[in-house]
């Protein structure tokens, strides 16, 4: 199968990703956009993000507050403010972008605010329900939560970040936005079990990735983006901008973020690389060298489970274009990120978003 | 399909799962039927059933759609794989089969039953009673569903394992690996509908209780676990004040929630809501208390019939003696390293720690009626006073 249909097929899977052919003939380059669309007036989206953010990681623990000193111990352990908070950073960026593109308003709404704090202890939640699953022993340089208390407490203080979440959703006190995130809890636990099972057909292996890819990720980030438009901004043009900037930039993170397991070292991830092929997963960069080295078809199938698998499958991507063409099909979910925020006003929030999606690409851990 | 049915199935996906082990209800409720009057049940069984006759339908606590989906068809085939391990989730699967007259429903059934005892409130246009079926809002019907999601999850992941404490005897670490994800999964599978059901309901207020609920229970479970792994008699010094707060978290929350949120969604008061809430929690606490009570009120125990050194009789048995004197008994009913149940239970039955409880079943049982009062007359009241009196009957 070509690549041209490889993309096709992809675009017949998600809708809105038309921009894919357009960039057919690009070549793979980093950043192409950076110049043209952000100059350097603008600051780093992050310390622009931060403004609206101070004291977050103090405000999700008090969101959980609660006597059990262990327990507690535990639901903040990844709440150390050592995490890139990118979610709650797009979040609070894109709060902003929608009520200026509304009514020039210059506010952060609390209740915008609170979603970067949920989103933020919904992603932290699956982490640490992940860890277990994975039997993982290292996130963000240090030990899992599972590691240091064992499975059992984990599991527990998984549920009760997500039960804190799922209260200060309850009290923004709209329906609408407790629709729209419940919507993300769901997809976390369907992406996970996509994760269980892997397909024999080539294309449907792709398909089967990419829903994995924004039920897991991409989901979280553009129902959080949504949640905070539709608090900031009664138009449902702009609740459907803000939805598919978050899904894009949410796929492109993701994207990067498999390329990441191959290409970076431990010491940068703050976890050990290779890691997907080691639970078996197969990702981007695999499926993509899959078309250059069939032989390792037979690897995917058997989830890379025979001693050696790892070793050969990681050679064989690395001998492969796997990692540009994941990188380049990351670019293109960024140009259409893009392309859906320009649709808003102008403000230097706008632009950050703009900057955040390149940053995504072109991020070292 | 209810849930109950489609739990039954697991089994038998799983095959052969050796023999069934009756739980302690079963045997006691058969064995306390004799000379009952028809007119007040209070044999367990019988409370039950007639209960389910008054709300309506057969209680069918799980949407078609999450029944239909593939994940719970996934979930079924993985934990087949789990045959012939030794991982908890087998047991909790087995559990749903056995108890699931007794356990699995009766949170959601007394929310119907409240639901249905409390009406509509004058607050209500008659806008919305074309939704009522036999005297319950679709709605409240959710929110009984939600409730047994709820606690279905949290029952699913009470079974994890520690990994690094495993035994020899445990079998192959992959084993409990799988065994785990597929726990966490389906548990996390379970709250994703509770959520999803909740979200629903188009109403704040009920997603706040249930979801504060939902973290009361995760700490409940957390104290429970921290304090049952402990071996050989090695009990936390709890006095009983504590452990009510405990059993409230872990048993109690949920139901009383539970039941105000039946109200609120029905309109009713802030009055009315507390009423129903301390219903939830006295029944609760007082179902509990029984259960606890049970490994000392049957004549015969089995000697390999163990107990958990945190239940009520245990604690009230401490309470009464002092911390000391209490440590020297567990010394005394050490036989070889391991504590000898039998032993310590007639020492125990021989303090007042098992009247006592006894006493505490029966005034929260008493509290329950009392709640109960405010509300008129009906089936659906007597239904829920019949439960209270079948958890505080010993004989």
């Amino acid at each position: 199968m070509s690549y041209f249909n490889l993309v096709k097929s992809i675009t017949s899977v998600f809708r809105n990703v038309y921009g894919l052919s357009r960039f057919h003939h690009t070549t793979p380059g980093v950043c192409c956009y950076s110049k043209i669309q952000s100059g350097e007036k603008y600051t780093d989206p992050f310390k622009l993000g931060w403004r609206d953010l101070k004291g977050l990681y103090e405000d999700i623990k008090k969101e959980l507050f609660i006597s059990t000193t262990e327990l507690k111990e535990m639901s903040e352990y990844y709440f150390d403010g050592k995490g890139k908070a990118f979610r709650p950073i797009i979040v609070v960026l894109m709060a902003r972008a929608c009520n200026i593109h509304h009514n020039n308003s210059r506010d952060v709404k609390a209740s915008q605010r609170s979603i970067a704090l949920i989103a933020e202890m919904i992603h932290t939640a699956t982490l640490v329900h992940d860890d277990v699953i994975d039997d993982a022993s290292s996130r963000r340089g240090k030990h899992t939560v599972n590691k240091i208390w064992g499975e059992k407490k984990a599991v527990l203080a998984g549920d009760f970040i997500l039960s804190a979440a799922s209260i200060a959703l309850a009290r923004i006190g709209n329906t609408t936005i407790i629709s729209i995130l419940t919507q993300v809890i769901e997809d976390l636990v369907r992406g996970e079990f996509l994760q269980l099972g892997s397909k024999e057909d080539e294309n449907e292996r792709f398909a089967h990735y990419l829903e994995k890819t924004f039920k897991k990720t991409a989901s979280l980030i553009a129902n959080s983006c949504k949640a905070v438009s539709v608090l900031g901004c009664p138009d449902p043009v702009v609740h459907e901008i803000a939805y598919q900037y978050g899904r894009n930039v949410g796929m492109a993170f993701q994207l990067i973020d498999d390329v990441l397991d191959f290409t970076s070292c431990s010491e940068q991830m703050g976890k050990p690389t290779s890691a997907d092929l080691k639970l078996g997963l197969a990702t981007g960069p695999v499926l993509f060298a899959c078309r250059q080295f069939p032989e390792m078809n037979a690897m995917i199938m058997r989830r890379f489970s025979l001693p050696g698998d790892v070793d050969r499958a990681r050679q064989c991507i690395l001998q492969s274009d796997g990692v540009q063409q994941t990188t380049y099909l990351a670019q293109q979910y960024c140009h259409e990120a893009i392309r859906e925020i320009s649709k808003l006003r102008p403000s230097p929030e706008r632009d950050a978003l703009i900057q955040l999606s390149e940053i995504v690409l072109t991020r070292e851990k | 399909m209810s849930l109950r049915q489609l739990l039954m199935r697991l089994p038998c996906y799983l095959g052969a799962l050796g023999p069934l082990r009756r739980p302690w209800w079963f045997l006691s409720a058969v064995g306390s039927s004799r000379g009952q009057s028809t007119r007040s049940p209070t044999h367990w069984n019988q409370v039950v059933s007639e209960a389910e006759k008054i709300v309506g339908y057969p209680t069918s606590f799980m949407s078609l759609r999450c029944l239909l989906s593939d994940e719970l068809s996934n979930i079924a085939m993985q934990v087949r794989k789990l045959v012939g391990t030794q991982h908890p989730l087998l047991t909790t699967a087995r559990g749903f089969v056995h108890e699931s007259r007794h356990n699995l429903q009766l949170r959601g059934l007394v929310v119907l039953l409240i639901s249905k005892a409390a009406g509509p409130s004058n607050m209500d246009t008659a806008c919305q009673n074309y939704d009522m079926v036999s005297g319950i809002y679709s709605c409240q019907r959710s929110l009984a569903e939600i409730t047994e999601l709820i606690h279905t999850a949290l029952l699913v992941h009470r079974g994890i394992v520690n990994l690094s404490e495993l035994q020899s005897s445990d079998g192959p670490l992959k084993d409990m690996q799988f065994g785990n994800k597929i726990a966490i999964l389906s548990g996390d599978f379970l709250l994703a509908n509770a959520c999803n059901g909740l979200a629903l309901l188009q109403n704040t207020k009920v997603v706040e209780l249930l979801s504060s609920a939902l973290m009361d229970l995760v700490q409940g479970v957390y104290h429970e676990n921290s304090t049952s792994t402990k071996e050989n008699g090695i009990t936390d010094d709890i006095g009983i004040s504590t452990w009510k707060e405990q059993t409230f978290l872990s048993h109690g929350a949920l139901l009383a929630k539970s039941c105000q949120a039946a109200m609120e969604l029905a309109k009713h008061g802030a009055e009315v809501q507390s009423t129903a809430f301390r219903y939830g929690k006295h029944v609760a606490m007082s179902h509990k208390i029984h259960s606890d009570l049970q490994p000392f009120l049957k004549e015969k125990a089995g000697d390999s019939m163990t107990f958990n050194l945190n239940s009520a009789p245990v604690v009230l048995h401490q309470e009464f003696l002092g911390r000391d004197l209490w440590m020297k008994q567990i010394r005394e009913a050490q036989e070889k390293g391991r504590l000898n149940y039998a032993k310590l239970r007639e020492t125990i039955k021989a303090g007042k720690g098992v009247t006592s409880a006894i006493d505490l079943c029966r005034y929260h049982g008493n509290k329950a009626l009392e709640a109960l009062e405010s509300f008129p007359p009906s089936e659906a009241r007597s239904a829920l006073e019949n439960i209270v009196f079948a958890v505080t009957r010993f004989s």
